[in-house]
């Protein structure tokens, strides 16, 4: 159980925050700023470091020069060539690096440039990266001259007020190549990474908040619990009580004419999609012969049509199912026996077969357990039921990465419980299953 | 079979060719396979028509190029230049035309009659024409999810069941730990993730569908590896991969085919609901795509759009349920055994 729910925890991790790419930018589009992604990003952990490491991003200052100079456009002496990708800087200048807001206070940053000078005269002055407070310079690293390509480090602390703060790259009597300019932020210690954000929310059962809505995410799922389970308790043990007597009927008359009528029944109902059993439903029986309401969640008489509606979609795999296992208890020894000594038909279907059955049975119910958390996505959906399946649905419209990570987590985690649960379950149907 | 003369009469068959006999002699197996076939027909002259509106704008990779030239030129593509495809023909002289034949009176005073066998949308589409591309691309998500699917899960059941041990360990681990994911949330999330279109759908799907053949081939394999044919391999000196994918695979096989044939209406099945909430395919005349825009029609009568499509999915995946189970009956020993016993 253990590794299971550590394998859950990695997957939704490694699915949001190394697959997920630039999040803040799917959700907030590329018309945001980069303040308010950067606070996105903050509020979410995802301007630390993935798993372990001191340095993580920053959008106060990106640039890719391999696909663009963009922060550097229409800066005079500052050209850019593609191919191979490289920002040009025009001698005897001071260039103010392009921030796209001020840097946070009280934070360490490191700036890592990639230079040469295409054609370097000893004798001049050399280049160097200063940051500045206005007019002084508070710290400076000096890019010496050369023809290859080097790499120089500037790390610097920031005070309480960072509006004046600058950074120059000051260029010499000779031109300079850049090749890569990053600015990079250092966590507050070498495990203050992603991962260890998102076990510490988790642990804490907080999830952040949603962008959409800027609710906490937690809180939204526990609203949402209620109305799901209403909705999914009633039409999860009503249909298993239809679909296994059906199954027991099938039984009773195998291979004749009901058997056969319900086998292919079951099949034909499998075969209509979900969605045509919600549209139809809706439009028979609610608009066109008024029985329920169409849409809403006020009543009891709202879940009606959402219930049925769900029993009957569910009825075909489920009665073929339970077919299957009622049919592999019949022809056992035991069956013949109480036959033998005189118990009707239905006395050995409905207390003998069923009792042996109950195993496969409990092992589907309990399985089951974790669709009543997810609650039925599209059944809430159509009918407005303001349950988990709808906030994640929404959750998924939206981009809203929060909602649907967490949905997902806790519906994978309520998954292992309940096979821990089913595990416990056969002690008691099976007298044959011991716990060590 | 038949017990009694058991010197001359005995005729070698294959368990393929055994399997067929049994399908042909079962009415109910052969008219689903007609189904798929004609299906499988429509398919591809969906894809013909697709492709002959398409390649030209097509932008195909260097070592592409020749082909996409043949296939202009074999198409006929550039008689069609610059022309909408039919399914996204539209005209709003002709909207919500119940199915046969369609009169109606063109803006220049021309009074039109066409046939519309399934009607015409909102928009004045061919419904038909709309249902066949629905066809290709249920035919598309079914066979490319199952591409990414099935190797996973033979690869990983093979390795897992053959060398046991910490390999099996991490590999049930990992499938276990996919089977708890909340199934169609799951995919939903990670085609959120790839972004919206085709290849969220397809990654989404494949991805997570794997779980069941990977159990299954796990346990043959298991049971194979103990075989006495396995262990004359393996005393013949063959390497580990060759006894797994050139002894064992083949004698596992027909699971493999079986699960291709039922998984194949459920990834439809989900394409469908990916589709119809918006974050499936986009601009292409998907099944979900029609249903949803079909259903609000439906309120004001207009049945046909939402009747046609239904019936093409209630088809196909009737179909194949019916010939899947038919296959798991000709092709499972193991049931055959049970069943002759009775």
């Amino acid at each position: 159980m253990v590794p299971t729910v550590l394998g859950i925890i990695m997957i939704t991790f490694l699915l949001f925050n190394l697959a997920g790419g630039d999040q803040a930018m799917k959700k907030l589009g590329k018309q945001a700023t980069a303040k308010s992604m950067e606070e996105y990003d903050v509020q979410r952990g995802y301007d630390k470091p993935l798993l372990v490491g001191l340095w993580g991003h920053t959008r106060a200052y990106r640039s890719d020069f391999s696909i663009n100079a963009a922060p550097w456009i229409n800066r005079e002496g500052a050209g850019y060539t593609n191919d191979p990708g490289r920002l040009q800087l025009a001698a005897d200048r001071a260039f103010a690096v392009p921030l796209a807001f001020d840097l946070a206070d009280r934070a360490s940053y490191r700036w890592t440039l990639t230079f040469r000078n295409p054609a370097p005269s000893p004798d001049a002055a050399s280049a160097r990266l200063e940051l500045r407070d206005g007019d002084s310079v508070i710290c400076r690293v000096a890019l010496p001259h050369s023809a290859s390509w080097q790499e120089a480090t500037l790390r610097f602390s920031t005070g309480k007020d960072t509006s004046a703060l600058a950074c120059y790259v000051v260029t010499g009597h000779d031109a300079l190549e850049l090749r890569s300019l990053q600015l990079h932020k250092r966590a507050r210690h070498i495990f203050d990474s992603q991962l260890i954000f998102y076990l510490n929310q988790i642990i804490h059962f907080d999830f952040g908040r949603s962008a959409e809505t800027n609710q906490e995410v937690s809180t939204m799922i526990l609203g949402g619990i209620l109305p799901s389970l209403m909705l999914t308790v009633p039409m999860f043990f009503i249909g298993i009580i239809v679909e296994v007597s059906l199954a027991l009927v099938c039984a009773y008359f195998r291979n004749r004419f009901i058997d056969r009528f319900f086998v292919v029944l079951s099949v034909a109902l499998m075969s209509i999609p979900y969605l045509v059993w919600i549209i139809g439903g809706q439009y028979i029986l609610a608009y066109k012969m008024r029985l329920f309401p169409v849409w809403g969640f006020e009543s009891v008489r709202y879940l009606v049509l959402p219930v049925t509606i769900g029993i009957v979609s569910g009825i075909g795999s489920g009665l073929r199912f339970y077919r299957t296992v009622v049919l592999d208890e019949v022809y056992k020894d035991y069956v013949r026996t109480a036959f033998a000594k005189g118990v009707g038909k239905f006395g050995v279907l409905f207390k003998h077969v069923l009792k042996n059955a109950m195993i496969p049975i409990l092992t589907s119910v309990v399985m089951a357990i974790p669709f009543l958390y997810t609650g039925s996505l599209l059944l809430e959906t159509f009918f407005g039921i303001p349950g988990l399946g709808n906030l994640s649905i929404n959750g998924i419209l939206n981009s809203d990465f929060d909602v649907v990570r967490a949905a997902v987590l806790v519906g994978a985690s309520i998954y292992v419980i309940a096979n821990l649960i089913t595990d416990l379950c056969y002690t008691l149907v099976d007298p044959r299953v011991r716990l060590k | 079979m038949s017990d009694g003369n058991n010197n001359a009469e005995i005729v070698s068959r294959s368990l393929w060719a055994d399997a067929w006999t049994r399908l042909r002699s079962s009415v109910l197996a052969m008219s689903c396979l007609a189904i798929i076939a004609l299906f499988t027909a429509t398919a591809l002259y969906g894809e013909i028509v697709y492709w002959r509106y398409n390649i030209i704008d097509a932008a195909a990779p260097r070592l592409l190029i020749p082909v996409q030239k043949a296939a202009i030129v074999l198409l006929m593509a550039n008689r069609v230049k610059g022309q909408t495809a039919p399914y996204h023909r539209q005209n709003l002289d002709r909207q919500y035309r119940r199915p046969g034949i369609v009169t109606f009176k063109q803006a220049d005073g021309t009074v039109v009659r066409e046939f519309h066998l399934m009607g015409t949308d909102g928009l004045g589409r061919d419904v038909a024409q709309r249902v066949v591309q629905g066809v290709r691309i249920a035919f598309q998500v079914g066979i490319i999810t199952s591409l990414i699917a099935i190797p996973i899960a033979v690869l990983l059941g093979c390795i897992g069941g053959y060398f046991g041990g910490w390999i099996d360990d991490v590999i049930v681990w990992l499938y276990s730990t996919v089977a708890c994911m909340p199934a169609l949330l799951f995919i939903l999330a990670i085609s959120m993730i790839v972004g919206r279109g085709l290849e969220g759908v397809y990654l989404g799907i494949g991805l997570t569908t794997w779980v069941g053949l990977c159990r299954l081939i796990r346990g043959e394999v298991m049971k194979h590896k103990e075989l006495t044919y396995v262990r004359a391999a393996k005393a013949l000196g063959l390497g580990d991969w060759r006894i797994m994918f050139r002894h064992i695979l083949p004698n596992v096989f027909h699971i493999i085919i079986i699960n291709f044939s039922l998984r194949f209406p459920g990834a439809i099945e989900t394409e469908v609901i990916m589709s119809f909430l918006g974050i499936g395919v986009q601009n292409e005349p998907s099944w979900g795509i029609m249903i949803n825009s079909a259903r609000f029609r439906l309120w004001y009568g207009v049945w046909w759009e939402l009747t046609f499509t239904t019936l093409a999915i209630f088809l196909i995946v009737l179909a194949f349920n019916l010939f899947g189970d038919a296959l798991r009956d000709a092709l499972d020993p193991r049931l055959r055994t049970e069943g002759e016993s009775k």
